[in-house]
């Protein structure tokens, strides 16, 4: 792999939470034919996360990537990925993503005396939240940009970027073979 | 994996010999990859009997998949450190805390089965630098114990044998036979890459890769799916061991390939001779394999580590390490990289990694005061999560519809300008065994001691200076040059055998031959003496198609 890039975009997080998250221990999502039947489920009932916590998650997630005009963390299905890669390669993070919840919940309960829940705020509200935390040491904003990225791209297998609307966002696409022309450039000589 | 089924390739041959451990062989090879893939196919062909023991698996292209997440994050082809953990440290005052810091393959093809395949061959220079250039206090940067013309002939063999697709140009060294099949066609990133180069005076030529560009050796071209950098090629366009060398070694009858063979020892007996390995199979059984000699191809990390595993009486310090630099000059490669934002799509996720270099650099202007020198190309390896991680510059939001749109207009524009440097060989540098954590089965685990020079840490900057200019002589809208800092990390794993003929300051001699084992050969990226301009691979085979025909030629002639 290219070390640079590599280390360059774990590195650009600021926050070692999330490269706990990717190279957390790994088998059990590969296991047989678990993969195929996960992306059948949006519908169904989560696997870890409460209703309340995934509404948070899905609501926070949303911030990070949103639904201003074409499909964002929501439509992805995000908030699935987590709750699907906590129940699998990334079990030893489930504490790390409640905190994470309670955190959203705690600074949406000051920006908003009486609100429980982070879903409940304005979008607004919401950003303000998130603003703090990205200027907070120690928060859980690295932790959210993490799970929210890597379930926007990663393969839909995972249980998140549901209908490819993460890699549709980048103008990505996996096919088995291209040829040029490319790109523009290589069009254009 | 998700829009395509594999294509229906005939399986290559898989082993068709059983030799029995107690059958004294006449060599046992350790481990698959770049170098033991070459050494396991001369020494069949040659007709002697052969085991290769690996301790990962035998995959086939269906074993493949297209998946970033798998690929990267989690190990998928490579050493897993949930079960065989890395410890590092910056200087040897510290002590080493448990992080990754080699990644290799681990499996039938070694390291070759995901590595990107940019194949650059040294030059004179990479083999008598520190005579002609002088070399350096506090580090070990001396002359090759051969030279560029010696191993000619060997290049030219890899080239034939695995398949490299080239074309000769000004800068390319000296070749006795053309490339066996033209290049890849230039993508976006290689015109834009001849366009700056020729705006600051330099050349841009095709990218030699050993990736087939048309039919060869029953093998079909590559069909540019673009994910190279880390996978698996499903087509066997990619010149890995796994399809080249291997099946032909297996083909012979002669050659016994034993995957999920995790060697621990190297046994000798009282008179200091190899007499075989100790490994463990896959259900962590012990099996004693004999043979007449013992070739290590482990790679410059796992070589190393054998050695010093192979203590016994005999040898305290560790097998073939009276010098006591086995482990020592670890080098890497270093990289002086920028990113740059383009007007129209460049789609650099599409295609082979490179397919356009430059080389003017790659020896310095000596007014700079640098020592080395480097070489260019344009690439777009960073795959969907990690463009959302860091694809941006450092200053691009990092979340809400700003962000968003970033990433979608970014994507499809974004280049890395990759500069390839070398970087010095420094005794405390270092493999070695960490003192406390242990592997699944026991065996101390790989400790990475590891700075970079003051020297090197300049050149990296000075490339990443150039791979800016580069990318605005390119016509990138906005272009930033990437941090320099000291690694921690690295896929290329160079140094820790090295060679010399000077028993006391090298560990092999210029055949490749332990200076202190007879019948010990040590053939790999850990017996390079400099670390080259960024791509080992091309010259680590042409290394083991050279110590192949001297061992052939030691065995016949009865010198082992
Ligand atoms: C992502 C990536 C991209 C790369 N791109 C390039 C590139 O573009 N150009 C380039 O030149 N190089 C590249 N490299 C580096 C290149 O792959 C290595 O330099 C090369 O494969 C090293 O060859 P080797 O024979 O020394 O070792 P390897 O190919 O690593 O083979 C060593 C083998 O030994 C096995 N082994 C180790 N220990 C034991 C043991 N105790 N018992 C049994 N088996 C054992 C391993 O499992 C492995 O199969 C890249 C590497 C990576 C990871
Ligand atoms: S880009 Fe070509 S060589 Fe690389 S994996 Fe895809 S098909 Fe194979």
């Amino acid at each position: 792999m290219s070390t640079l890039s590599r280390r360059n975009f774990v590195a650009a997080l600021g926050a070692g939470a999330a490269t706990v998250w990717l190279t957390a221990e790994a088998r059990d999502l590969l296991a047989a034919g678990k993969r195929a039947a996960v992306a059948a489920q949006a519908q169904a009932p989560f696997k870890i996360l409460t209703a309340d916590q995934a509404a948070d998650l899905d609501a926070a997630a949303s911030r990070i990537v949103p639904s201003d005009g074409t499909p964002g963390a929501h439509e992805a299905n995000v908030v699935r990925f987590i709750d699907e890669s906590l129940a699998g390669f990334g079990k030893d993070q489930r504490d790390d993503v409640n905190k994470l919840v309670a955190e959203l919940r705690r600074l949406a309960g000051e920006r908003h005396k009486g609100a429980k829940s982070f879903a409940a705020l304005t979008p607004g509200d919401q950003d303000a939240v998130i603003a703090t935390m990205e200027k907070t040491k120690g928060s859980h904003f690295g932790l959210l940009r993490a799970v929210t990225v890597t379930g926007m791209f990663a393969n839909p297998e995972y249980g998140g970027n549901a209908n490819k609307n993460g890699w549709k966002l980048l103008g990505f696409d996996d096919h088995f073979s291209w040829a040029a022309p490319f790109g523009w450039y290589d069009r254009n000589v | 994996m998700s829009d395509h089924t594999h294509p229906p390739l005939t399986p290559l041959q898989t082993t068709t010999v059983k030799y029995k451990p107690e059958d004294e062989v006449d060599f046992v090879v350790v481990g698959s990859g770049a170098a033991g893939g070459v050494v396991a196919k001369e020494l069949s062909t040659a007709g002697f009997r052969v085991v290769v023991l690996e301790q990962g698996p035998w995959r086939t292209e269906r074993d493949f998949v297209h998946d970033e997440l798998a690929v990267f994050d989690r190990s998928l082809l490579t050493n897993d450190y949930s079960k065989s953990p890395n410890t590092f440290r910056k200087t040897e005052k510290e002590k080493a805390k448990v992080q990754p810091a080699v990644a290799y393959g681990r499996g039938v093809g070694g390291t070759s089965v995901h590595f990107s395949a940019n194949f650059w061959r040294f030059r004179e220079i990479d083999f008598n630098e520190a005579s002609r250039k002088g070399t350096l206090a506090g580090t070990g940067f001396a002359d090759w114990p051969i030279t560029y013309q010696e191993l000619e002939p060997y290049y030219t063999k890899v080239d034939w044998e695995v398949g490299v697709a080239g074309a000769p140009g000004p800068f390319d060294p000296p070749r006795s036979r053309p490339y066996p099949m033209p290049p890849h066609p230039p993508k976006s990133t290689g015109v834009l890459l001849e366009r700056g180069a020729k705006k600051l005076g330099w050349t841009a030529f095709p990218a030699p890769m050993a990736i087939v560009s048309k039919q060869y050796d029953g093998r079909s071209a590559c069909a540019q799916c673009g994910f190279c950098l880390g996978f698996g090629c499903e087509v066997r366009a990619k010149s890995s061991s796994l399809v080249t060398t291997i099946p032909k070694a297996v083909a012979t009858k002669r050659c016994e390939v034993r995957p999920n063979s995790y060697v621990r020892k190297v046994e000798t007996d009282t008179r200091g001779r190899v007499t075989g390995v100790k490994y463990f199979d896959a259900t962590k059984k012990e099996i004693y394999q004999r043979a007449k000699a013992v070739v290590v191809c482990a790679n410059g990390a796992e070589t190393p580590r054998l050695l010093l595993n192979s203590k016994s009486n005999l040898f305290p310090n560790g097998l073939a390490n009276s010098s006591g630099v086995v482990g020592k000059y670890l080098m890497f490669n270093g990289a002086g990289n920028a990113m740059g934002q383009f007007e129209h799509e460049v789609n650099g996720f599409k295609g082979i990694v490179a397919t356009r270099v430059v080389w003017d650099l790659y020896e310095l202007d000596p007014k700079l005061g640098l020592v080395g020198g480097g070489g260019f190309d344009y690439r777009f390896d960073v795959t969907p999560i990690g463009f959302g991680f860091g694809g941006l510059p450092p200053d691009a939001p990092k979340w809400g519809s700003a962000y968003k749109r970033e990433l979608q207009k970014q994507y499809n524009r974004t280049i890395v300008a990759y500069g390839h440097t070398s970087s010095l060989p420094v005794a405390t540098n270092s493999i070695s065994l960490d003192p406390e954590v242990k592997d699944d089965w026991g065996l101390p685990v790989i400790r990475m001691t590891y700075q970079d020079h003051p020297q090197d840490l300049k050149l990296y900057k000075y490339f990443a200076d150039r791979s800016k200019q580069l990318l605005e002589a390119s016509g990138a809208v906005h272009a930033w040059a990437l941090p320099t800092d000291s690694q921690e990390f690295s896929v290329h794993l160079l140094g820790t055998c090295r060679m010399g003929n000077d028993p006391k300051t090298s560990v092999v001699d210029k055949n490749n031959r332990a200076h202190d084992v007879k019948n010990l050969f040590v053939v790999d990226g850990s017996s390079l003496v400099t670390s080259g301009r960024g791509q080992p691979t091309m010259t680590i085979q042409a290394l083991a198609f050279r110590a192949a025909d001297q061992i052939v030629g030691f065995a016949k002639r009865h010198e082992i």
